[in-house]
This record gives C-alpha cells, structure tokens and sequence, in this order.
C-alpha cells in the first residue's frame, strides 16, 4: 500500500486489558467449541499436546525449555517495562513450579496483562530523516499449514516456520549466518523451540545442547527475546517480538540494548516470527539496518 | 443428579457422529470416491473434495497420538477430575479423534499406547466416546 501511493504512514497496534477483564478467558473458552466436552480448554492445552508429541518423536521437555524460560527471563531483569523485571528465576525454580497443562508449568506460558503496543510502517524515504534510524523491512514470508489441530501431522514440526522463514531469507537476500538476533512469538516455551528448529538453527532434538550455556539470554551468542518476550516481558500477540526487533535496531533498548552494552553482536539483522493457532499459521519477517 | 460439564453443540455436519454415539457407534464419514476415512464431519473430502460418502462403524480401537495432562480447573465440571488426561487417538481406520484416556492413573499414559473406546452416558441422548488401555 505504501508502494503503490495508496497510504503514506501505517499504524499497526494492540491493546487489551486481558489482566482485569475477563475477555481472554471468554475468548478462550469460545474457542475450545465442542472441545470443551473432554475438558480441552484454551491454548496450553492446545500446545500441551503439541509439546508431548514432540518428546514422543525426538529429545525435548523441560531440560530443553528451562533454558528458554530462564533466558528470557534474564532479558526481561534488564528491562524495566517488563511484567517480570526484578523477579529472577533459576533453573531450581523453574522445575520445581506447578503444572498447568503437563507437560507445561506455569513459566512455560506466556504472561496475562494489561496494555498495548504499537508500530508505525512508513517508506524508507520518509523514514531517512526520523530521530532514530530506520528497522528496514528487509524480507518476509508466511506458510500457514491450517490443519485441524487433532489431525495435524505436524505439531512436533515441521510447522508453517520452515517454509516461511526461506522465502523471508531469499527475499531479503541472506542466509541464516547472516542472523544477528531473534525476537521469536513466544506463546510457550516449546513454540520457541520448535520455530528455531525449523528455522534450522539446530536439528530436532538438539535443542537442549544448543540452548544450554546461555546461548540466548545476555551475552549469549544467539539472543532471543531480548525484552523478556512474551514469557517474561508481556503479550501483546505478534507486536511483542516485532516492536522489540524494531527498537533494537534503533538502538532504543537501553541497559539491554544489543551491541557492546550487553556483550552481543550489534543488530543489524534481526529475525522476527509470528505464529498462529495451535502452530497452523506462521509468518516470518527479516528486519534489520542498511 | 444434572451433569455439570459441557455438552456438544448438535447440527447438521455432527448429528450422525453423535447419534451413532448413543448407540455407542463410533461412525466416520468414507469418501465414496478417494476412500479417505474423515473426522471431524465435513461436506466435502478433504483430500479429494468429492461430496458422496458413506458413514463406517469404527471397530474403537486405536492409540494415543498425544495427551495432555490437566492439573488446571478452566471448568468447575472437571474440578473433581482433576489432574485429568485429555488425548488425541488415532483409531485404526485413520481419523484422530480428541478424547479422554479413562481407567489409569495419568503417569500410566503414553503416546503409541493402545486403547480401545469406552462409552460414558451422560445424558438420554448423548454419549462420550471415551478410550482406555487396550487389555
Ligand atoms: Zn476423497
């Protein structure tokens, strides 16, 4: 639209006071239809079942997800908007935190809270003399398999990332190497996982060794979610991971910032992902600086 | 005493489904013209989008594909049921199927197990194809 002169400025945003209303849950509960039969409620149920079909088929469980969960909570202590700022979490509290839906307990899930966010799109000659520098669109691509969850082959991957993270690669002209950071749609803790493995940052089942010794959280070599995400800083669907891509490259992170400031590479390219259902939809955006 | 949970929502796809369910029926829709056995009902096959099928009779028996476990109460019905194991099986004739796994404990479940369907009447005119490990 901003191509074809159509629009000159994009607002894309969201708000919701899922913490005090009860309008999430309401969603929730609609959304389970005749699931609700057998006691099959809302999405960690959904992706509880996803989560145990993939420890059927390779090595995963929460030996590989604790990482995720503690990394991500790392970032979030250096973000003072973060829902979970100053409260740090170990690999003992972790494992030793009630279930919700096994094999997911409660940090595996993401946050309930009040609030918003938002971004603008513009082109990049309006974006050249703005006060920060630009996040670039520099490719994108979706695949959305949209099968019905129970007959989804594909719960323990490969999900709609695969494919739409290639077509986002080739059209911004790079490979994986190339990737500085990750903001991944983190709904659950496994989500990460599996978007990464099939993003092809590890086979299936490397999981645990790959995450293992802080590859995620500061300082570590690949950072994920470096505002907490969704875990640990708050939901806001698909603008989480998004505006926080958006920020770091515009160098407005603070004491988190990516660069020198937190022992990382600098953001010049950033892979950014959405998801979603019960992982039937998936959308993959290469952002960074030119 | 009224049962507490919630019921499904009968109409013009599910109907058969749940009518061959309380006579303790588990009935598929066939594709007359790819053989593709389907569920949920739909007006069309999925892999072939022929419209003609006939309903089969499941012989109940299958494995679990995937479970879950619910500590969670999100439904005051399954506050005594609690933790609980929701599953999807796999039956024989190919259609996965959401389901509970009943008759042992949660620790005893797992995926690739066999079981077979177990009918919980619930009301006069509906009942749950529910599954427990195949003896
Ligand atoms: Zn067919």
């Amino acid at each position: 639209m901003l191509d074809a002169g159509l629009c000159r400025n994009v607002l894309i945003s969201y708000g919701h006071n899922a913490l005090s209303s009860d309008s999430l849950l309401a969603m929730l509960m609609d959304f389970a239809g005749d699931d609700a039969v057998f006691g099959h409620f809302g999405a960690t149920g959904g992706y509880a079942l996803a989560a145990r079909r993939a420890m059927h088929e390779f090595n995963t469980g929460p030996q590989t997800w604790k990482h995720i969960a503690v990394g991500q909570r790392a970032w979030a202590n250096l973000n003072p908007h973060a829902v979970m700022h100053g409260m740090p979490m170990s690999f003992d509290d972790y494992l030793s935190s009630k279930y919700v839906v096994e094999p997911l307990r409660l940090p595996d899930n993401c946050l309930v809270n009040d609030g918003g966010r938002a971004v603008i799109v513009t082109t990049l000659e309006r974006a050249q003399d703005l006060k920060h520098r630009p996040a670039v669109i520099l490719g994108l691509g979706q695949h959305n398999p949209s099968v019905q969850v129970t007959q989804s082959g594909t719960l323990a991957g490969s999900t709609g990332a695969r494919k739409a993270c290639e077509t986002a690669l080739s059209m911004a002209g790079i490979t994986r190497d190339d990737v500085d950071a990750c903001e991944i749609y983190d709904c659950f803790t496994y989500t990460v996982e599996v978007t990464l493995q099939d993003y092809g940052f590890f086979g299936p089942g490397e999981g645990e060794s790959w995450f293992s010794e802080g590859t995620i959280g500061p300082g570590g070599r690949m950072p994920v979610n470096t505002s907490g995400g969704q875990l640990s800083e708050a939901y806001y669907m698909g603008l989480t991971p998004l505006s926080e891509a958006a920020m770091q490259i515009m160098g407005r992170c603070g004491d988190r910032q990516l660069g020198p400031a937190t022992n990382t590479a600098e953001p010049n390219i950033v892979l950014v992902s959405d998801n979603g259902g019960i992982l039937q939809a998936h959308s993959c955006c290469v952002l960074g600086r030119i | 005493m009224a049962y507490k949970k919630p019921l499904p929502r009968i109409n013009g796809d599910n109907r058969e489904f749940w009518e061959g369910c309380r006579n303790h029926e588990l009935k598929f829709q066939k594709c007359a013209s790819c053989g593709h056995v389907r569920f949920p009902p739909s007006l069309v096959c999925p892999r072939c989008l022929c419209r003609d099928v006939e309903w089969i009779a499941s012989a109940g028996a299958g494995k679990v594909y995937t479970y879950a476990v619910y500590h969670a109460v999100y439904h005051e019905g399954f506050r005594e049921d609690a933790p609980y194991v929701v599953a999807v099986v796999e039956l024989q004739e190919g259609p996965r199927l959401l389901t509970n796994i009943v008759g042992c404990s949660p620790d005893e479940v797992s995926c690739e197990m066999p079981v077979s369907v177990v009918w919980e009447d619930v009301t006069p005119d509906i009942s749950l194809p529910l599954f427990r490990p195949s003896v």
